[in-house]
């Protein structure tokens, strides 16, 4: 028999406390899709994405409804474009683009991931023409994210490739501009990718991965938040190893929940299950914000010395609840601190806690990086190329994910606001430090070497 | 083996369990279940008992009611057949019907009627109803076990309408869920 308390609570987590799945994605290789001829190309994958995806949507809706819990986005990962496209020129692979934007639209998930490249160590052929392709790619399509994999524990930063990521973004920015940029929302440069993220915009299917397979990120800042808000109120003397426990609570339970959910909905679909990612993901809705944790906390706003204490405990308390709570944990798993997409965090960039360095520092400690960031429109390629290989260089460096999403909104300047819609939210412009100069550094290219600790054989 | 089941009804207090379990053991009776609960200040148990031979569940009844009216409790008995389970019958799945929203009488005539309707079987009610129009003050939690025939969809649809006319926030909720949540 079930206590009067445990379906209460759940319910209130529910409710009130905004908790969900936030994506079930399913991974889709496309690897034998490939060919030197665009229409036997863009005819294999439409196929296939039609065949493996037609009935996501719908059995997500049955499961989450089965179960009361929201499966919020329905989203579709594929094998790297640069590998399935290699053989393809840049206005072709705009063209493959096309056909994901379609496909993605006929099995109606709001995001098809994978117009993505691995050059960590060296571009071949596909990578260039993919990074040639990603501007006009985003821009031309709704649904369609892209992610580079610049760098890596292993094998150091491809800085020829940060380069060309920072002209990729200004460019993707351009063919935006009316939308505040919004095509450069959709893109992600990275430090040690994972090959399972089920969250956009970096999900794809890794290389080594099977045929197809369902991976799920759970959300639920707004439960973690309440949680310490209802242990602070009955104890306020609360210490911080004792918060820390709450979390791992808290997480576990969220975690569950992933798992239920993405088991049940691989065994409809008939195919297997592969990782839930341990993620505190945020939406630009109150109640639904990593930001608000730090000040649940105790800290006057994200941004204030002790952020960085804070989220190292917030981070490291998600991921040992969710490890227990799940069979096989994968993705990014930790918190996300995207500025556009959490109300609080960007009002805390809005009012001045919050500055791009303390933005990188802190991104030591999560699972993320500069995330969703909308920089001034005017700040030059070597920047933007400099900022990406700063968070690179703290990836590498620590073994860890690292990313950069970064907006440089046409026409804006620090100060200004950019609304990129729906779950992308909106932000203040963010001032960035030598925002329109020239960088010899950056500029001087080649491979930043892998550091020593990669050498673990 | 003959089995009765009885019913004990009285003003709550210390001791009552006892007394019924000693003239269960003076009659030689062995207590296969018990199931005990309180809502207020009343308690109510339901004892399942295999008799010894030769003994009816009248007369049980009998030494029951001669020892337990004198301490103000109420005594029902009778003879436990042993009919099909419903549930064991058909395949079921367990689900978690919740309710909450402002207080009128016939709240739990309604929404168990439309229940009944589809052939679920309850399992187990919990409903507090403090009155007034605050919803974590009048609870309903229905613990039902849905026959793998009956359209879910449907089911849920005519729960949310009735739920609607009565002015209930309704949730339908396969009982898994919160066995993950709050269970290792």
């Amino acid at each position: 028999m079930l206590t009067q308390r445990e379906i209460i609570s759940t319910l209130e987590m529910l409710r009130n406390e905004n908790l969900d799945v936030r994506t079930v994605t399913l991974g889709i290789n496309l690897l034998d899709c490939a060919g030197p001829d665009l229409s036997y190309v863009r005819r294999r994958v439409a196929e296939r994405v039609m065949q493996l995806a037609g009935q996501l949507v719908p059995v997500c809706e049955r499961v989450g409804q089965k179960y009361g819990i929201p499966v919020v986005n329905k989203r579709i990962a594929v094998s790297p474009i640069a590998a399935v496209g290699a053989a393809l020129s840049p206005p072709e692979l705009v063209e493959l683009a096309r056909t994901l934007d379609a496909a993605a639209r006929e099995v109606n998930v709001d995001f098809i991931g994978g117009f993505s490249a691995l050059v960590e160590k060296g571009m071949a052929r596909g990578d260039r023409a993919l990074i040639a392709a990603i501007p006009e790619a985003l821009a031309a399509t709704e649904r369609v994210c892209a992610s580079v994999n610049v760098a890596s524990t292993r094998a150091g930063i491809n800085m020829d490739a940060v380069l060309m990521m920072g002209a990729a973004i200004r460019r993707a920015a351009e063919l935006s501009a009316d939308r505040d940029g919004a095509a450069c929302t959709k893109l992600c440069v990275f430090a040690n990718i994972p090959e399972d993220i089920p969250f956009m915009a970096g999900a794809y299917l890794g290389i080594g991965e099977a045929d197809a397979v369902i991976n799920v990120g759970v959300s639920g800042p707004g439960v973690v938040k309440k949680a310490i808000d209802r242990a602070l109120a009955s104890r306020p003397d609360l210490d911080l190893g004792g918060l820390s426990e709450l979390i791992k609570k808290t997480a576990y339970r969220v975690t569950r929940i992933g798992e239920l959910i993405g088991r049940e909905v691989a065994e409809h679909l008939g195919i297997p299950f592969g990782v839930v990612d341990l993620s505190l993901a945020p939406t630009p809705h109150v109640g639904d914000s990593v930001g608000e944790i730090f000040q649940s906390l105790g800290l006057l706003a994200i941004g204030v010395p002790g952020t960085t204490a804070a989220l190292a405990l917030l981070n490291d308390a998600v991921k040992k609840g969710g490890a227990f709570a799940s069979s096989r944990v994968g993705g990014l798993s930790g918190a996300f601190i995207p500025v556009s997409e959490d109300l609080n965090i960007s009002e805390a960039a809005r009012q001045g806690h919050l500055c791009l360095e303390k933005l990188e520092a802190i991104t030591s400690v999560c699972s993320v990086g500069l995330d969703m960031v909308a920089i001034p429109g005017d700040t030059s390629t070597d920047t933007i190329s400099a900022i990406i290989a700063d968070e690179m260089a703290i990836g590498v460096i620590n073994s860890k994910t690292t990313a950069a999403r970064l907006i440089p909104v046409p026409g804006k300047k620090p100060g200004d606001h950019a609304v990129f819609g729906g779950l992308m939210g909106e932000s203040v412009i963010m001032p960035v430090n030598n925002a329109r100069g020239d960088n010899r550094f950056i500029r001087r290219g080649g491979l930043i070497p892998a550091p020593i600790h990669s050498l673990k054989n | 083996m003959n089995k009765a089941i009885l019913s004990i009804l009285g003003r709550d207090r210390p001791g009552i369990v006892a007394a019924v379990a000693r003239v269960l053991f003076d009659q030689n009776c062995n207590i296969e279940n018990v199931s005990q609960t309180m809502l207020q200040t009343e308690f109510a148990g339901i004892f399942i008992v295999s008799l010894p031979g030769g003994m009816t569940a009248e007369d049980l009844h009998r030494e029951l009611d001669a020892r337990l009216a004198p301490i103000g409790l109420t005594v029902l008995t009778k003879p436990c057949d042993h009919g099909l389970d419903t549930c064991a019958a058909a395949a079921c799945e367990p689900f978690v019907i919740t309710t909450r929203g402002p207080d009128r009488m016939g709240l739990v005539a309604h929404i168990s009627g439309v229940i009944a309707r589809h052939g679920v079987n309850i399992t187990n009610l919990q409903a507090m109803f403090k009155g007034g129009d605050a919803p974590g003050d009048n609870i309903m939690i229905y613990e039902v076990d849905v026959p793998r025939a009956v359209d879910l969809q449907t089911l849920a649809q005519d729960l949310r309408d009735k739920a609607a006319d009565l002015q209930l926030d309704i949730s339908i909720q396969h009982r898994h869920i919160f066995e993950v949540l709050h269970r290792i």
